[in-house]
């Protein structure tokens, strides 16, 4: 099988020299570290919170005592009414204040019994602290939901913005820095082919019997390799950093596993147009850098216009992100996830089939 | 294997490589102009040229890593622009620029190339050890080849090009840049491969094509303008002797004399040379002698590659 023979040739060479490997995985190592940082220890306080519980039955008492009282981020109390509530968050005495309407109890019961019932909260806080509006909102989103055993995003009708957001921050920021270590594998597979390109190594090989699909495949059997240990890495990154890991990891795993594909599969194509690494490289940042800001890796994408939004859905990222989320921290199963699998799938036989096609070209100037 | 190569006349059989008005132009630029070559199996033909005369180009075509622009060729047979993967099964080729992968050792580049070509695992250990011995780099053989010299690497490219045994062999600038021993070491081993294999050699080193070919093109601007074996070139496309003096007390009396009676006289600091189909090496000193030079050496150059180039070109070999 000749890809294999050029698949362990890439290896080889991959893994024996010291920086390339430092980089490829000594890179996303610091990356997650470095995140681990950033996001753990005293970063995330606890923020003092009122809560008004206009429902009144056990279910919402429930939801107050258990589900709110156990989150570590947040410092309960119970208000009577929204005027001193208000007052106390006028002279920041609290971040924000919850209302619990009437009927919430009844649609948490509707939940449990299978159907799927819109959940409402009221939340009324400083609007001046975007970045805590925005952990408040998704702390109390991931509580909710949690507490109604549901995977339907669920309505915050928050005060005086609405944003909706899903998750809480070491949560929301996993799958993201995950995805964009997926992203840098853009260039990474990029650089791997076009040096033997730019070193006339492709060249040499080019006089062999070796077909243009070997050729891909040799070279990508090496950067799944590479993949594999870098989503592990990023996995484990992840998980320390905080992220709840409530679904299936294997799922997970595929979904980083198919995105990889999708990235190698760019990479190819961009070294299949360029002549040099010099080429190459800026040309594969030009795809990473936009691609890890549309698909919401460092921020929800649900505030970007819409075409940047529809730009962002036609690349694989944005999925993986949304389908990594659901299963990591909702825990849904494939039957949740299936259609932005298959737009994965798709989408890598595609840039594939792109890469062949451009290498067979390329093979014959 | 035979039965798919293109149907060839009887006098084109014993031809290895073959060329009709093979043709490359890139952006306008003509880098080789419908060239026709033919190359007898098991000969070592060599295409002597300057940088840019369109060796590699042509080269690079015949391995099928080029299109042609225009006419085709055939290697043993096949077409290059019908069957290409056939032409790769069969040939080796070094390439120009010494094509390595930095971090696999010696051993791993010519494993990788044998597997690639289907060779079964103990021919490929037989030829590899042999090549490894003969080459002189069996003790390198497990080293990683960033470590190799310009030399070892060399070596190695052409070990790679023959590790499959291929039928014909394209070497392009096989001793380029090396120094005089380690293109010795390389000369001596391609003479050992001569009537085995058809070697196809590029080369811009005249004593190069002269030492190693068995026939000799010389290119320039995309075509060959001379074609022949080394004594042909040098005697049949000159037919003119050179006689070279070196004198004190030249006067330009003794120079016009000689200008009168030769073909070609050139005089630059006390150094004459001079150019005619006869020449008799007395008859000029003589001459000299009795017009009051003082003759301190004389004698007749052989003519070289160098000098045909000169006379078909106008223009050096090495600029």
């Amino acid at each position: 099988m000749r890809f294999l023979e050029l698949a362990n040739r890439n290896l080889k060479e991959t893994y024996r020299d010291p920086l390339a490997l430092g980089f490829l995985l000594g890179f996303p190592l610091v990356f997650m570290l470095l995140f681990v940082a950033i996001f753990s220890g005293d970063t995330i306080s606890s923020y003092p919170i009122g809560v008004i519980d206009d429902d009144n039955t056990p279910l919402s008492q429930a939801f107050i005592d258990e589900a709110l009282a156990e989150v570590p981020a947040l410092e309960v109390s119970n208000y009577d009414n929204t005027v001193t509530a208000m007052e106390d968050l006028k002279f920041g005495d609290l971040t924000a204040y919850v209302v619990i309407p009437q009927g919430f109890g009844e649609q948490i019961s509707r939940n449990w019994q299978g159907e799927e019932a819109d959940i409402t909260l009221q939340m009324t806080y400083d609007e001046s602290d975007l970045m805590l509006s925005e952990q408040l909102i998704s702390i109390m989103n991931v509580v909710t939901r949690s507490f109604a055993r549901i995977e339907i995003p669920i309505t915050i009708n928050a005060n005086p913005i609405h944003i909706e957001t899903e998750i809480t921050y070491a949560d929301f920021m996993g799958p993201g820095i995950i995805v964009f270590g997926i992203l840098i594998l853009i260039p990474t597979s990029a650089r791997i082919m076009v040096r033997d390109k730019e070193k006339g190594f492709l060249a040499r090989l080019l006089t062999t019997p070796t077909k243009p699909v070997e050729f891909i495949l040799g070279y990508s059997l090496c950067l799944v390799a590479v993949a594999i240990a870098q989503i592990i890495i990023f996995m484990v990154g992840a998980w320390s950093l905080g992220m709840a890991i409530v679904g299936s990891l294997w799922l997970a795993f595929l979904i980083f596993f198919l995105t990889s594909l999708c990235s190698i599969g760019i990479g190819m194509v961009v070294a299949s147009l360029s002549k040099s690494e010099n080429q190459a490289e800026p040309l594969c940042w030009l795809f990473a850098m936009p691609l890890a800001m549309l698909s919401g890796c460092w921020f929800s994408i649900e505030m970007l216009p819409s075409y940047l939004r529809a730009i962002a859905n036609a690349f694989p990222y944005a999925h993986t992100i949304g389908a990594s989320r659901a299963v990591l921290i909702r825990g849904v199963g494939l039957e949740a996830i299936s259609s932005d699998l298959l737009f994965l799938v798709g989408w890598a036989v595609v840039i594939f089939a792109i890469g062949v096609i451009l290498f067979r070209r390329s093979m014959r100037s | 294997m035979t039965s798919d190569r293109t149907e060839s006349t009887k006098a084109s059989d014993n031809l290895a490589i073959q060329t009709f008005n093979l043709t490359k132009i890139f952006n306008g630029l003509v880098a080789v102009d419908s060239i026709e070559l033919n190359i007898k199996k098991g000969e070592l033909f060599a295409l002597l040229g300057p940088n840019g005369a369109g060796k590699t180009t042509t080269i690079k075509m015949l391995c099928c890593l080029l299109k042609p622009t225009g006419g085709t060729a055939t290697v043993m047979g096949y077409d290059i622009n019908q069957q290409p993967f056939k032409i790769k099964e069969i040939i080796g080729v070094s390439p120009q620029e010494t094509t390595i992968s930095e971090h696999l050792n010696a051993q791993e580049h010519l494993n990788l190339i044998g597997r690639i070509h289907n060779i079964n695992a103990k021919e490929l250990r037989n030829r590899s050890q042999e090549l490894l011995e003969t080459m002189g780099l069996a003790e390198r053989a497990k080293d990683q080849v960033r470590k190799f010299s310009g030399g070892m690497m060399r070596r190695l490219n052409i070990m790679m090009a023959l590790i499959h045994n291929p039928e014909v062999l394209f070497l392009d600038e096989p001793t380029l840049g090396l120094d005089p021993q380690a293109r010795r070491a390389i000369w001596e081993y391609i003479v050992q491969l001569k009537g085995e294999k058809t070697i196809l050699l590029t080369t811009h080193y005249m004593d190069e094509a002269d030492f190693l070919s068995d026939r000799i093109g010389i290119m320039d601007k995309g075509k060959i303008v001379a074609l022949g074996t080394s004594s042909e070139l040098k005697t049949s496309m000159l037919g003119k002797h050179t006689m070279i003096i070196y004198a004190w007390n030249l006067t330009q009396k003794v120079i016009n004399e000689m200008r009168g009676k030769y073909d070609e006289v050139r005089v630059s600091d006390g150094t004459m040379m001079i150019s005619d189909k006869q020449l008799d090496f007395k008859e000029v000193v003589d001459h000299l002698h009795s017009s009051g030079a003082v003759i301190r050496s004389a004698y007749i150059k052989e003519p070289t590659l160098d000098d045909v180039f000169l006379r078909i070109t106008g223009k050096e070999l090495r600029e």
